[in-house]
């Protein structure tokens, strides 16, 4: 229905198409206003006052509290511990160590000239030198023991997520049914900010590796599973009707066919898994990961940036060298192409890589240099934080006409997140819900406007509704400067392709850093607090937005272009007419992907003083008081729910029947 | 609707035809492979109860599907398929020609009807029966090739062999064999995404033929084609039926392809069979006014044969002029008319069968001729 405002295939079709749904729009509005004029009265006769009413809500804090007691209480007591979850937490425990063992074991010349093997194995010359490269600086930036801490707990992490989601995968791939079930769940978890994972994991398993595996696991699955059912459900049709035509079992046509053919949306569910693994690990450093994410977040803690860039490079490093080389794995196997020519062909390659990481590990053990040498690291933390000091001192404030950085970050504060806050706060609760159903309303169904709309309302109900609407006050701020930029970027550079051509890069290292990355720099340029928050979930969503918008304004219909052109349109006249119009369903996508990005940013910044949930949650953790960090995760992902909801287009749910 | 451009392939000669051909003689009819008898195939909600009710089968396919919210893609379809012969389908688009040919081998699982293979009910077959069929006894050939990307040709082409359980060593022996055969030496280990599409066809071609079955179904195998190789390709299926005198169903919306490779030929519409007939009385006969339509633009005189156009000789015609055979089309007729000047005897076994005059093959050509009728005055 709606959808057909949407899509609006050819430039001639939109006039009357876009009338109808203005007229569509006007007949939402006016329902909900019908309803409004009915609904508020009697709300403000019940409950006067702007803010959530409090008989309206429900304190968790005791129950949860209590169960929370009970568990820690019964950890080494009740049965389901005993048998199941204990076995579970030993068997990550088990794991996580007997890798971080192996690494170790094979020593700093052992991992890299796997990791250099290995990548020449998988994505050619080039890569192998990052590679390598990328785990000599490691070593030279006195990192070696967290970079392998972490990398344990990736390995497990990721192989669980990568079975676990590759089964759920499979399933939803070849049963509808179960399809049907999967794909909301997994739709939702996707759009989840990683905070929310981390209390739940925490609640059952106490602060930890376990958790921390558990936590990576529950966030780097789902897309596996959504990429390996997309492939599978994907399949040729032909090729699988050409498979049946000649007499193939069931088995025959899964392991010959559709498995083979899903081979490069399956190695893309394993890069997506391995990246957001990376992401979560470090994240997971909160509820005791340990390795480079805790590093950071130690050094965050006491504000000391140098430190925080000694253990944020080696993070960047292993994302790009991970991404890049299973991306480049998964390109060969997708496009059905040969592996490239050269001495590591085929298994013997592998016994190669094999034999060749066995005798470096060795020699460097001959050698008397198995743990990196003391003598070769190199101490950036201190030059780091002279030159961050030296910008403290001389571009935090008073620098003539432009002012300092600290000065821009007071006055964003001042002038747009506390009026957005207050703004926000002052509405009455029940406007606040008729907003959000207006909008969810508006550019998707009654459906997801519903779910918006009760998304809102548990927050109320959670009675958490001041500090969900501080963090609504950030993102929105965030949001708006995020598509600002993004969309100016993103249309420059589909415009220019030399613009596009310095993009590409910048946006490809920018998309593969984890999260917490960002902090990193905002802290040293804008010290702590909400607006470095909002600036760290600026940077972190103007890449993707940049992205979808070039290629949204790109791939409009070149005939419908073309035909504006011979009519003589300016420039000017075809990207206002043509190209932004029917470009239209990715810049809706583009602003949902904004705000999800920035909702996952925002949350985090709660660590660098953003406060409101994210703080909630970090308080929670610390403290031991559960009850409230599990109060701030729902509030979370109620609140990651309302923002998905409100700003998903409808063609996400059109493609329902495919 | 395509105009050959090279009117003189139209339809090999019948001189060039194998003998197994003599199936077209209506007294000599080959035992059948499938023998298809009133088939139907609905999509949509309750779509076993089309076929039944008397009263909506009868319905035209848009007050059908207003009034069921069904789709007949193939209504009431009946025919057989002779040992050793060529049974084109004929229609455009949305015929129902690409489902029916599906429903052979239960891709597509038939609404009513009846199908038989050599004497055996298809659409009683077991699963592991049905396997059987599908594995030795019918292959296929589909207008996008349905090749397995990650594959090389020669795995591609061995594929059906390996589905059945044959050995590598042999299942590739045999697919190097097929892969010659087709003309692909020396590309058996590319990948179907490094070929042409007449190339890729081969493929799809030679994968058929690997598992050496007892009919090749094609489902609009060239369309996808370039026209010149949609040529080659036909050619190449013209020289294996020679050479292997394979049963062969062959799906197509090409006239010029139809009529050049059919022995036979079904044109369909809207789900049902219009008219089934040589191509000689497709062109020569047409049962409707939709066919006529269809045929209107084909050259004749490259499909009709002297032994229709023929009347009886006079006394003093049987003993001179040029002599061809009745099987032989009237262009050639004309050729030897205007050569010698004399009208053309049509001789078989030393016997004058009837003349052909410049007269007769001018209403040949102008279409105002009844060759059907005109064949019955001669027996």
């Amino acid at each position: 229905m709606a959808a057909a405002t949407a899509q609006a295939p050819v430039a001639g079709t939109l006039a009357p198409l876009r009338a109808t749904g203005r007229r569509r729009a006007a007949a939402k509005l006016l329902a909900l206003a019908v309803l409004a004029a009915v609904l508020v009265p009697l709300a403000e006769a019940h409950w006067p006052g702007g803010a959530w009413p409090g008989a309206l809500t429900v304190d968790l804090s005791g129950p949860l509290g209590r169960a929370s007691d009970w568990i820690i209480d019964n950890r080494d007591s009740h049965p389901l511990f005993l048998y199941f979850f204990g076995y579970v937490s030993n068997a990550i425990v088990v794991g996580v160590r007997a890798v971080y063992l192996v690494l170790l074991a094979a020593g700093w010349a052992g991992v890299t000239a796997a990791a250099g093997l290995v990548a020449w194995r998988l994505a050619g010359l080039r890569l192998a030198l990052t590679a390598a490269a990328a785990f000599l600086v490691c070593g030279l930036l006195g990192m070696w023991v967290p970079t392998m801490q972490t990398l344990a707990l990736m390995v497990v992490a990721v192989l669980a997520s990568v079975l676990v989601g590759g089964l759920l995968g499979l399933a939803a791939g070849l049963s509808e049914r179960t399809h049907r079930v999967l794909r909301p769940v997994l739709d939702t978890m996707q759009v989840l900010p990683a905070f929310a994972y981390l209390l739940p994991v925490v609640l059952v398993f106490g602060i930890g590796v376990p958790a921390a595996v558990l936590a990576t696991v529950v966030y780097a699955a789902p897309p596996m599973a959504r990429l390996t059912a997309l492939g599978l459900r994907d399949a040729d049709q032909g090729v699988m009707e050409a498979v049946a035509s000649l007499g193939a079992t069931a088995r025959q046509r899964l392991f010959t066919a559709r498995l083979p053919l899903a081979l490069g949306e399956l190695m893309l569910g394993v890069n997506q898994a391995i990246m957001m693994a990376l992401s979560m690990a470090v994240i997971a450093s909160v509820i005791g990961a340990g390795g480079l994410g805790d590093r950071v977040y130690q050094a965050l803690a006491s504000v000391d940036v140098g430190a925080a860039l000694a253990a944020g490079i080696p993070i960047v490093l292993l994302a790009v060298v991970l991404d890049r080389t299973t991306g480049a794995a998964g390109e060969r196997l997708g496009a059905g192409r040969d592996v490239p020519r050269g001495p590591l062909r085929g298994w013997a390659g592998w016994l190669l890589v094999a034999v060749l990481t066995v005798a470096a590990a060795l020699a460097a053990r001959l050698a008397g240099r198995l743990d990196w040498p003391g003598s070769w690291e190199v101490d950036i933390a201190e030059p780091v934080n002279r030159a961050v000091d030296w910008m403290t001192g001389h571009l935090y404030t008073g620098v003539p006409y432009v002012g300092g950085t600290a000065d821009w970050a007071g006055h964003f504060t001042t002038w747009v997140l506390d009026p957005v806050r207050s703004g926000l706060q002052w509405l009455p609760w029940w406007a606040v819900l008729l907003i959000v159903a207006a909008l969810s309303w508006l550019i998707g169904t009654w459906r997801t406007a519903l779910t918006a709309v009760l998304a809102m309302a548990a927050i109320g109900v959670l009675g958490v509704w001041k500090p969900s609407l501080d963090t609504l006050s950030q993102v929105l701020a965030a949001v708006a400067v995020t598509l600002v930029l993004g969309f100016a970027a993103g249309v420059a550079a589909a415009r220019s392709t030399r613009l596009e051509r310095w993009f590409r890069p910048v946006l490809d290292v920018l998309q593969t850093m984890p999260q917490f990355v960002y902090l990193i720099p905002v802290v040293a340029l804008f010290g702590v607090g909400r607006a470095p928050a909002v600036a760290a979930a600026v940077v972190y969503a103007l890449p993707a937005v940049v992205r979808i918008t070039t290629q949204g304004v790109r791939t409009v219909d070149a005939a419908a272009l073309e035909a504006a052109r011979s009519l003589g349109a300016t420039g000017g006249q075809q990207l206002r007419q043509v190209q932004l119009p029917l470009a239209r369903p990715a810049l809706l996508l583009a602003v949902n992907q904004g705000v999800v990005l920035v909702l996952a940013v925002v949350i985090i910044g709660g660590l660098v003083g953003g406060g409101a949930l994210g703080y909630d949650v970090v308080f929670g953790l610390a403290q031991g008081d559960l009850a409230t960090g599990l109060v701030a995760g729902a509030a979370i992902v109620c609140l990651g729910l309302m923002l998905d909801r409100v700003t998903q287009p409808t063609e996400r749910r059109a493609g329902k029947g495919a | 609707m395509s105009v050959p451009s090279a009117p003189e392939s139209f339809g090999p000669s019948p001189a060039e035809r194998p003998p197994i051909h003599g199936g077209r003689a209506p007294h000599d009819p080959a035992p059948p492979v499938f023998a298809v008898d009133g088939l139907w195939k609905v999509f949509g909600p309750k779509s076993h109860q089309v076929p039944a009710d008397p009263g909506l089968a009868a319905l035209a396919p848009a007050e059908l599907r207003a009034r069921t919210g069904c789709t007949a893609a193939v209504r009431e379809v009946s025919f057989s398929v002779r040992k050793g012969e060529v049974f084109v389908v004929m229609g455009l688009s949305g015929s129902g020609k690409s489902t029916l040919v599906r429903c052979l081998t239960r891709l597509v699982e038939p609404t009513a009807g009846a199908i038989a293979i050599d004497g055996e009910n298809v659409r009683a077959m077991d699963r592991a029966r049905l396997r059987e069929l599908r594995r030795h006894r019918a292959a296929m050939v589909f207008q996008h090739f349905g090749l397995l990307p990650h594959r090389s040709v020669l795995d591609n082409v061995a594929y059906g062999l390996e589905i059945q359980g044959v050995p590598r060593s042999r299942r590739r022996a045999r697919a190097a064999e097929v892969v010659a055969k087709v003309g692909l030496d020396g590309m058996e280990q590319r990948r179907p995404g490094q070929l042409s599409g007449g190339q890729q066809q081969r493929v799809g071609l030679a994968r058929a033929l690997a598992v050496d079955p007892e009919v090749l179904l094609f489902d609009e195998p060239f369309s996808a084609l370039d026209p010149l190789i949609r040529r080659d390709m036909q050619e190449e299926v013209v020289r294996l039926h020679r050479e292997e005198g394979r049963t062969m169903v062959f799906i197509t919306h090409d006239l010029s392809e139809a009529l050049r490779l059919g022995d036979r030929i079904a044109l369909m519409r809207d789900g049902r069979i219009v008219q089934l007939g040589t191509p000689e009385e497709i062109v020569g006969s047409p049962a409707d006014d939709y066919v006529r339509d269809f045929v209107r633009d084909v050259p004749r005189e490259q499909v009709l044969t002297v032994r229709s156009a023929m009347r009886p000789p006079d006394a003093d015609e049987t003993g001179r002029g040029p002599s061809v055979a009745p099987g032989a089309t009237v262009s050639e007729a004309i050729e030897a008319v205007a050569r010698t000047g004399f009208p053309v005897r049509v001789m078989e076994d030393g016997r004058c069968l009837g003349v052909v005059d410049h007269e007769r093959l001018l209403e040949v050509i102008a279409g105002n001729g009844h060759p059907a009728h005109t064949r019955r005055e001669v027996a």
